[in-house]
Parts: C-alpha cells; structure tokens; sequence
C-alpha cells in the first residue's frame, strides 16, 4: 500500500481516494431517490381528503427545533473532521459525540412529532398527502437512525485504533454522509414545512 | 481551542443559521405564492451548496471533474423527475 504523506489521510491511498470517489456516486444516488419522493409529496400535498391538511397538522416549534439540531450537527461534524486533520484524537471524538447527541436529539424530536400526527388521527393510511408526507420524513428518518449506528462504529474503531488510512477514510465518508442528510433536511424544511404553513 | 474552530465553518454555520431565518419570513409575512417559492428556492439552494462546498470539500478532491459531473447529473436527473412528475400530474390539469 502506497502512502502520500502530501495528502491528508483520508486521500493518503489509491484505494481511499477511490472509496471516497465512490461514496459521491452513491450520494448522486440518494439524490434521485429523494427527488422520486418530493415529487411524489408534492403531486399529492393537496390530496388531503377527509383528513386534515398541512396547515392544520405541521407546527412550526419543533420543525425549528429539528432544524437547528441537524444544522448544528452538520457543523459540529464538519470541526470534528477539522480536528482529524489537525490529529487531534480527542477533540475529533468528543466532535463526534456531539454530533451523534444531536442527531439522536433530531430523532427524538420527530418521532414525538408522528406520535402526535397519530394522535390527532393523521396516520398513513388517512390521506394521499399524508401517506406521502410519512414516506419522505420516515425515509430521511431511517437515514439518520442507520447514521447514528455507523457513526457510533467509526467512533469504537477511531478509539481503538487512531486515525489510520482506513479509519481517517471511514471518519471522512461518514461525514459526508451526515451533511447529504442535513441538505435533504433543508429541502424537507423549505419545501414541506414552511411552503405547507405559508 | 482556537484552531479548533476555523472560520470558514464558524461563518458557514451562522450564515446557514442566517438563512433558516431569512426562509423564516414566509410563514409570518403575508407574501404571494410566487414570492414566498422565489425566497424558498433561493435559500434552499444557497445553503445546500455551501454545505457541498464548505463542508463536503467537494473541491479538494482530485477527481473533482468527475464528482461536479457526477452530481450535476444527479440533479439534473432529480430537476427532471420533479417537474417532470409535477408537469405530468399537476400543471397539466390546471
């Protein structure tokens, strides 16, 4: 395995730069997959039956909550990443932490948000819109508790090994990940929350 | 500690802060469809591509020719879904 001192670590390998090369596919990906779902979300937004309609069930606190906790996170990640370069052990894991709390914070959020949907008798199986709204939130949902799993995996491995080629490339793709979630969340906010309370 | 928080990214957060808030206005004012989608739209943009630039260093990577085609082709994939769905099921009908 040939190592370029030159780059930082995550880059330091062919193979690593090649993970990273293909990690953006899959994120070229995850844009068209998300893309299907807004368009159906929006094709169907004004399907609301008998049930009620996005006026009547979207709450503007804990969407704004939500938010700011992702976008937080996305920052925190990004100075973790920050730190790895610098090679500061510590302060990338504590970085990580953070931003790990806070998606768990997002999550909390969201799932106390459907719990009340259901609870004022919005369930997927009440409107078209409603159906469409649970598969484009559950959907980026999923995203960010598969995310929690991944990050708390790269954090065991960064303690028990150090930032190595491999584990600097995993910290690394894993952050991308993390800021793709954070720009769908913004389309979510923008284009579900505050056009459907506009 | 210092060098622990770089600016660029201080700047990049708060000025993402900035935006949510910007996006803020057309729930409390009274704005026109059009008006309200032209000040989503912007924002929305804005703050994802500096989350690509800033944060994702889509740049620094030597691939990058590939990477901008690569995820300018998703989106254009992504543009055409959207409107192409909303063109075939909404619009058509109005």
């Amino acid at each position: 395995m040939k190592i370029d001192h030159s780059l930082p670590l995550e880059y330091s390998t062919e193979e690593n730069r090649l993970k990273v090369l293909g990690f953006w596919i899959f994120l070229g990906a995850e844009i068209a997959l998300f893309s299907t779902l807004f368009a159906v979300y929006f094709t169907l937004a004004n399907r609301y039956g008998n049930g009620p309609s996005a006026k009547e069930i979207f709450e503007l606190k804990p969407v704004l909550i939500e938010t700011f906790l992702l976008l937080t996170s996305s920052f925190t990640i990004g100075l973790g990443i920050h730190a790895m370069r610098l090679g500061l052990k510590k302060a990338m894991m504590t970085f990580f932490m953070i931003t790990l709390v806070l998606g768990l914070g997002f999550l909390g959020v969201e799932i106390t948000e459907f719990v009340t949907y259901v609870h004022e008798g919005a369930t997927m199986q009440t409107s078209a819109f409603l159906s469409s709204l649970f598969t484009l939130l559950g959907t980026h949902g999923a995203h960010v508790t598969f995310g929690l799993l991944w990050g708390t995996a790269i954090l065991l491995q960064v303690r028990k090994h150090g930032f190595t080629p491999e584990t600097a490339n995993k910290s690394f793709i894993f952050s991308l990940y993390w800021h793709f979630l954070d720009v769908v969340w913004i389309f979510i906010f923008s284009f579900v929350y505050l056009k459907g309370l506009m | 500690m210092k060098q622990l928080f770089p600016l660029p990214h201080v700047m990049g957060f708060v000025f993402s802060l900035i935006l949510s808030l910007v996006a803020l206005a057309v729930v409390y004012f009274d704005l026109s469809y059009t008006a309200g989608m032209t000040i989503l739209l912007i924002t929305a943009i804005v703050q994802a591509s500096l989350q690509l630039l800033l944060f994702m260093h889509i740049g620094e990577n030597s691939d990058r020719s590939t990477l901008y085609t690569n995820i300018a082709y998703a989106l254009f994939v992504g543009v055409v879904t959207i409107l192409g769905t909303l063109f075939t099921m909404v619009w058509g009908y109005n």
